[in-house]
């Protein structure tokens, strides 16, 4: 059983439902917080879009990444050496975790409000990204 | 699955999986517009609200809808909600009035409480919303300040009343008192968001665009 890509599937899965709900509720008025205080604020400040593309779209496209290199690690052959689909995870998920640093440093810092679901999908990044396996040091034997 | 290209099973479960985590979102974002009736938000946040007394009315008193905002003059969506909710009085003279209710967050805006102190004092002088437009318009100016009367007063100026006079009456427990009343009311109603709007009492989610205004007062309008 490969573990870590089906680790790594559910939370991306669980990040896909996140992002399209926060897509969904953008465009639909105020967001309610349960937990943190300040979603509306977030989700609709200066922020929360790059060159126009609302951030939880460019966080769709990333859940929908890595839920399908994940799915196509379960699915490769036992010997199959995974080197480009795992070290495509740890890259990307790399790279997402340093925006959700920025992002959860902008909403302390800066908005002084927090996001649960921002705050959700940078916890999803972190494990993501410590679930993948680092493509160098799990080099498969040549 | 014989015949099948060995690409195809991890394509399916891939298209399965974006295909039920749509549906979760939808049904997720349905379940907290319109909360069921046996559930614990139904009972929270419910959908049709009596709000009894307080409040600043903009418009014809006689207007059929009456269009409550519960609002926090530091939060920025309240902020960029503002000249739509101007747009819809202007739109609808004669059939949409505002009834605007204070519910500074101050955890997340430490400054909202002082602003809304100051629109009120404004009130005392004849000039609430005027004021009101001047601090959602001047937001900005004053929302990170450690000390935001100094802004008030200057906007007051602008709007032609006694910036210095406004400053002085602003602390006065009537306002304070007025304002709690209001929190008060907010929280009655299961307040969630800032801006909340209510259309003839009914909890009524509404985008930030002109459009989406003009669609819900509309069927509001013909219902």
């Amino acid at each position: 059983m490969k573990i870590r890509p089906v680790v790594i599937a559910l939370l991306a899965f669980t990040g896909t439902v996140d992002a399209l709900y926060l897509s969904i509720k953008r465009n639909a008025g105020p967001i309610p917080c349960h937990i943190t205080r300040g979603c509306t604020d977030v989700l609709t400040s200066k922020y929360s879009t790059v060159a126009g593309i609302p951030l939880s779209a460019i966080g769709l496209a990333f859940y929908i990444t890595i839920l399908s290199l994940a799915v196509f690690t379960i699915f490769e052959e036992p010997n199959h050496p995974l080197t480009r689909t795992l070290a495509g995870i740890f890259y990307i998920s790399g790279l997402a975790l340093v925006v959700s640093a920025l992002l959860v440093g902008v909403q302390a810092f800066i908005l002084k409000a927090y996001c649960e679901y921002c705050l959700l999908s940078a916890a999803l990044v972190l494990s993501i990204f410590l679930a993948s396996p680092h493509p160098v040091r799990n080099k498969p034997p040549e | 699955m014989w015949g099948m290209p060995k690409f195809m099973k991890p394509v399916i479960v891939i298209v399965l999986a974006v295909g039920v985590a749509a549906g979760a979102a939808v049904f997720l974002s349905r379940g907290s517009e319109e909360p069921n009736e046996a559930s614990a938000t139904a009972s929270e946040t419910p959908n049709h609200v009596e709000i009894k007394g307080g409040g600043h009315v903009r418009g014809s008193e006689k207007a059929p809808l009456t269009l409550v905002e519960f609002g926090d003059y530091q939060c920025p969506s309240c902020g960029a909600y503002h000249p739509f909710v101007k747009e819809v009085l202007n739109r609808y003279p004669d059939k949409v009035k505002l009834e605007f209710h204070h519910y500074p967050l101050v955890s997340i805006h430490p400054n909202s409480f002082a602003a809304a102190k100051a629109v009120e004092a404004a009130g005392e002088q004849g000039h609430y919303w005027e004021m009101h437009d001047a601090v959602f318009e001047y937001q900005s100016a004053w929302a990170d300040k450690p000390d935001p009367k100094p802004i008030f007063a200057l906007l007051a100026n602008r709007i032609g009343i006694n910036g210095t006079v406004l400053v002085q009456t602003m602390d006065s427990p009537e306002i304070q008192a007025r304002i709690l009343k209001d929190i008060e009311r907010g929280e009655n109603a299961k307040i969630e968001a800032v801006p909340t709007f209510f259309i003839n009492g009914e909890r009524t989610h509404i985008t930030l665009s002109m459009e989406d205004f003009a669609q819900v007062i509309d069927a509001r309008l013909h219902k």
